[in-house]
């Protein structure tokens, strides 16, 4: 090639290359800028999504507040097990694993199924398996020698939910239960992340079900902490790089008083009933109980389906919680409430009599209705009628009633209605009205209803809780207490007065002085009662009958089937003539009120007044 | 002393920041491949007997290789035929020869082969070149593009064809052919798309234009490298910190995402540097392209740094979301023996075509 030629070449090939690499670091430059866009401008998203990537934060189990009773005893805990938990994804060999661990910690066939059945679905995560709950101190000492032969598994603490009296508070404590609702507590953790919860219970993560655990779950619950671990693309966790402690739920003091209630449980016996005792300073309940009854501990901490079904299918029915669900017919103990609308509504007065054959005819229909003594009490007046129970009397008062008027003053001493301010699960029970029996039976309302009403039999049903209301209302002349399980720290706000203005102060100590008669005179229905103690009692006894007999003979054949045998209901108060405590008490079958619930209701006091 | 010893042909400039960058790769490799001592020993053998290449091949004359580049295509080739026949089948592709204890990825040789022929066989021919030496170097460039293509190993076949367009187009190839080219390509891109692209390719590139598609299937790579560089910030997570990176979300960190692992443990700062080496290399070989001798080594300077360029700024387009996901080393950082020793080579020839002045005429 001439000179020229070259020269030529050589300009175009300079071009060309200026060009090329010009060209080069153009998208060098794209390249640089579109790193900045990931790592200046992005940043923030882009590290979000790494840490998105490693970071797998998991929920730690906190412990539930404890439960106390008015003296500060106990009566839930969080009492520590020792279980043995195992390292599934270690675990390579389960057969062998199992029948290596076997001599050391005895396994049954249902506890090696379990394990199998849940390793097969969870050892590809670092996941803890529980293998065997709550080890004697045989167990933890024998593995603990051997630990070196099982890397892949250790003993650790866990909870369980513990009642030192797990039978006689069952149903006012109430029970924990397995929940899958606890990720709305914490919105930050993805709900998958739950499966993984650092559990802080044997039984996993609990809820209040029934009862003050209940009730008071939000309170009894503390905040689950949280741990972030860094995980690998496989899932694998590499460590721990956070941790945010949980919060213990805070503690629950409670009104009720275990001697009490122990009580409560001893003269119940097995008898089917409940008892319930106000505090009228206080208007805390001290005691809530109802027999049968069961153990909480065995629920909360994992129960087999087989013992539940038990339980459920039992004919005495122990979930039921009488205290606050049994309906039962007031009988007699509604008299001084019959009384105090026919004082204050001018139907009577202290001094007016009637003469009481032991019947009562009803103008209308010639109907006759019976008292519980053949032949009556002779004269009788407000006073004497209370003593004596005399059905005569309330069954002419009530005939002049107006069923209306004596329905809205039954309500307005807590009757058809929740009086309880924190119970679970409390039942209205039911004061009859004209509309009701008609949209119901669609029969109008006869005066026959409201001369049953008077003696508390027919369509009006109380709970014991209703009765123990009522009878604080009648020890505190008047105050409404809305009773209350637990401390709210600003009592006042919760009391009302009953008022009505035909019922005044000397009305109030009159019906004191009558009803301390009925356990305290010679004539009083209840005075069986009066020697078993040192204080002065009032009250009223009542026999609920379940059968609608007319005379004793009848009953008798009755009898003889014992869940047809008469309810036993007293409500009480006392000591006079400065009452302190209200109780009511009802002892199903259990046939004369005074006799039988009266000592239940006198050793309730007893407890309750000996500090 | 005799005068040919005298002179040892070394270009300060390229060597060390050859050197530099190796070395930072062998750094960057020791914490991409988590820690693992060996494969950083691996690396460093190479890097060491590729200097030595490098130096060796800078001594001999630009006309030796001229004259040998015949016999380099008709070896590269031969190796390349050898793979074919007898090369153990990895992850469904024939890549690699063995000789003795020594793999070799034969396709490696052909970009440096083809690029060295075409120079040989454009040097001196007249401008513009005619349609006869276009359609011969084409059609060399073709069948050494299907070669490495039925490896099958694409992002290999299209450097090949590049090095050899890199060559023919400073060579003097005229406008109106090339754009008569580009328009073909356009309309062929159909038939290009259904037989000549894998299944697996179509789906790189359909991830490609919608990520987000598929977030854990076939786009995960790409997610997972952007967020590795965007997490990095601008001063990076520090080295070995790298949580995209250590953990495995990030894959292949020693291979061909190590730009990635860069990015997150060094920032955008880190970034800048080694992008400052790679720009000032090509800087280098621009300047010594211009300053060659002959026809001959500029086309040689200009085709194998432009090689260089492509296999580089496919790789930094691919990890950054620029490019559908090709296998495509990051030069002299990316853990393996074949493309870091045929870089040597290259660099070698090119230092060689670079320092040897043609003494005028007496």
């Amino acid at each position: 090639m001439i000179f020229e030629e070259r020269q030529i070449e050589k300009n175009n090939f300079s071009s060309r290359a200026i060009l090329l690499f010009g060209l080069v670091s153009i998208v060098f430059l794209a390249v640089l800028v579109k790193v900045f866009s990931l790592q200046i401008s992005g940043y923030t998203e882009y590290q979000l999504a790494a840490l998105k990537n490693k970071n797998y934060v998991v929920p730690i189990q906190a412990l539930r507040g404890e439960i106390f009773d008015r003296k500060g005893r106990a009566l839930v805990t969080n009492q520590p097990t020792f279980d043995l938990i195992t390292r599934p994804n270690l675990i390579l060999d389960i057969d062998s694993f199992l029948e290596e661990i076997q001599p050391v910690i005895f396994l049954s066939e249902a506890e090696t199924s379990m394990y199998r059945k849940l390793q097969k679905e969870k050892a590809f995560v670092n996941k803890e398996l529980v293998l065997k709950k709550d080890l004697s101190d045989e167990e933890i000492a024998r593995f603990n020698v051997r630990s070196f032969n099982f890397k892949n598994a250790f003993i650790a603490k866990r909870y369980r939910r513990i009642s030192d009296h797990p039978e006689i508070f069952s149903h006012v404590l109430g029970y924990t239960s397995r929940t899958e609702e606890d990720y709305i507590s914490m919105p930050e953790i993805p709900r998958s992340h739950w499966k993984d919860t650092e559990l802080t219970y044997a039984h996993g993560l609990v809820k209040g079900s029934t009862g003050l655990e209940e009730t008071y779950n939000d309170h009894l619950s503390g905040r689950h902490g949280s741990r972030v671990y860094e995980m690998n693309a496989i899932g694998q966790f590499v460590k721990s790089i956070s941790l945010t402690e949980p919060t213990k739920g805070s503690d629950l003091y409670t009104h009720l008083d275990i001697d009490a209630q122990k009580s409560a449980a001893e003269f119940l016996g097995n008898r089917k009933g409940a008892v319930v005792a106000i505090d009228l300073q206080s208007r805390g309940i001290n005691v809530l109980y109802s027999s049968p009854t069961y153990s909480i501990n065995k629920i909360s901490n994992g129960m087999s389906e087989d013992d539940f079904e038990t339980l459920i299918n039992n004919s005495e029915k122990p979930f039921f919680n009488r205290a606050l669900q049994g309906r039962y017919p007031p009988a007699s103990t509604i008299k001084p409430a019959i009384g105090m609308y026919g004082l204050s509504h001018d139907i009577v007065n202290w001094n007016f009599e009637i003469k009481d054959p032991g019947f009562f005819t009803l103008p209308e229909t010639g109907r006759v209705y019976r008292g519980w003594l053949k032949g009556g009490h002779g004269r009788v007046n407000m006073r004497k009628a209370i003593l004596v129970s005399s059905n005569t009397y309330f069954f002419s008062l009530a005939y002049q009633a107006d069923i209306k008027e004596l329905s809205d003053h039954l309500y307005s001493l807590g009757f058809g209605q929740e009086v309880c301010f924190d119970c679970f699960d409390e039942d209205k029970a039911f004061v009859p009205t004209p509309e009701w029996k008609y949209s119901i039976m669609n029969a109008g309302w006869v005066k026959g209803d409201t001369v049953n009403l008077g003696i508390g039999q027919g369509y009006l049903v109380a709970t014991p809780m209703q009765l123990a209301n009522y009878a604080s209302i009648l020890a505190t002349k008047g105050k409404i207490l809305e009773p209350s399980l637990v401390a709210s720290g600003n009592e006042e706000k919760f009391l009302k007065s009953w008022e009505d203005g035909g019922f005044d102060d000397s009305d109030w100590n009159k019906m004191h002085e009558a009803l301390l008669g009925v356990v305290e005179s010679d004539y009083g229905t209840a005075r069986s009662i009066r020697n078993l103690k040192e204080f002065q009692v009032a009250g009223k006894s009542g026999t609920a009958e379940l059968v609608g007999l007319d005379s004793k003979e009848a009953y008798q054949e009755v009898r003889t089937s014992e869940l047809l045998r008469d309810h036993s209901i007293i409500i009480a108060f006392g000591p006079m003539p400065n009452p302190r405590y209200a109780v009511s008490v009802v002892i199903e079958n259990g046939e004369s009120g005074g006799a039988v619930a009266g000592p239940v209701a006198i050793e309730v006091l007893k407890s309750l007044l000996d500090e | 002393m005799n005068k040919r010893f005298q002179k040892i042909y070394f270009d300060p400039y390229l060597f060390f920041s050859i050197f530099l960058i190796s070395t930072l790769g062998l750094f960057f490799l020791f914490s991409a491949s988590n820690g693992d001592v060996s494969i950083v020993l691996k690396q460093l053998a190479y890097v060491v007997l590729g200097l030595v290449i490098m130096i060796f091949l800078s001594q001999p004359d630009p006309d030796i290789f001229r004259r040998m580049s015949g016999l380099f295509l008709i070896f590269s080739l031969f190796l390349l035929g050898i793979t074919y026949l007898f090369g153990p089948e990895i992850n469904g592709a024939q890549r690699w020869v063995r000789v003795g204890p020594i793999s070799f990825q034969s396709s490696e040789l052909l970009k440096l082969a083809v690029p060295i022929f075409l120079a040989n066989f454009l040097f001196d021919k007249e401008l513009p070149i005619q349609r006869k030496e276009i359609t011969i170097s084409l059609f060399i460039i073709l069948c050494c593009f299907f070669l490495v293509y039925r490896q099958p190993d694409l992002g290999t076949a299209l450097i090949v064809a590049l090095s050899g367009l890199f060559v023919l187009f400073l060579s003097g190839l005229s406008w109106s052919f090339m754009g008569g080219s580009f328009v073909l390509l356009i309309i062929s891109s159909p038939f290009i798309w259904n037989i000549l692209l894998q299944p697996f390719q179509r789906q790189r590139i359909a991830t490609f234009f919608s990520p987000e598609s598929d977030p854990f299937g076939a786009s995960w790579n790409i997610i997972q490298s952007k967020v590795a560089i965007g997490s990095g910030g601008l001063f990076g997570k520090g080295y070995g910190e790298g949580s995209q990176t250590q953990l495995n979300f990030l894959p292949e960190t020693d291979t061909d995402f190590i730009f990635s692992v860069i990015g997150e443990e060094f920032g955008f700062l880190g970034v800048l540097l080694l992008l400052s080496i790679y720009l000032f290399i090509l800087m280098r070989c621009f300047f010594l392209a211009l300053s060659a001798r002959d026809r001959f080594c500029r086309l040689v300077i200009g085709g194998l740094s432009l090689t260089f360029a492509a296999n580089l700024i496919i790789n930094l387009c691919m990890v950054v979301g620029l490019l559908p996901v090709v296998g495509m080393p990051l030069p002299f950082i990316s853990k393996g023996g074949s493309s870091l020793i045929s870089l040597f080579l290259a660099f070698g020839i090119i230092v060689s075509m670079g320092t040897h002045k043609k003494f005028l005429p007496q």
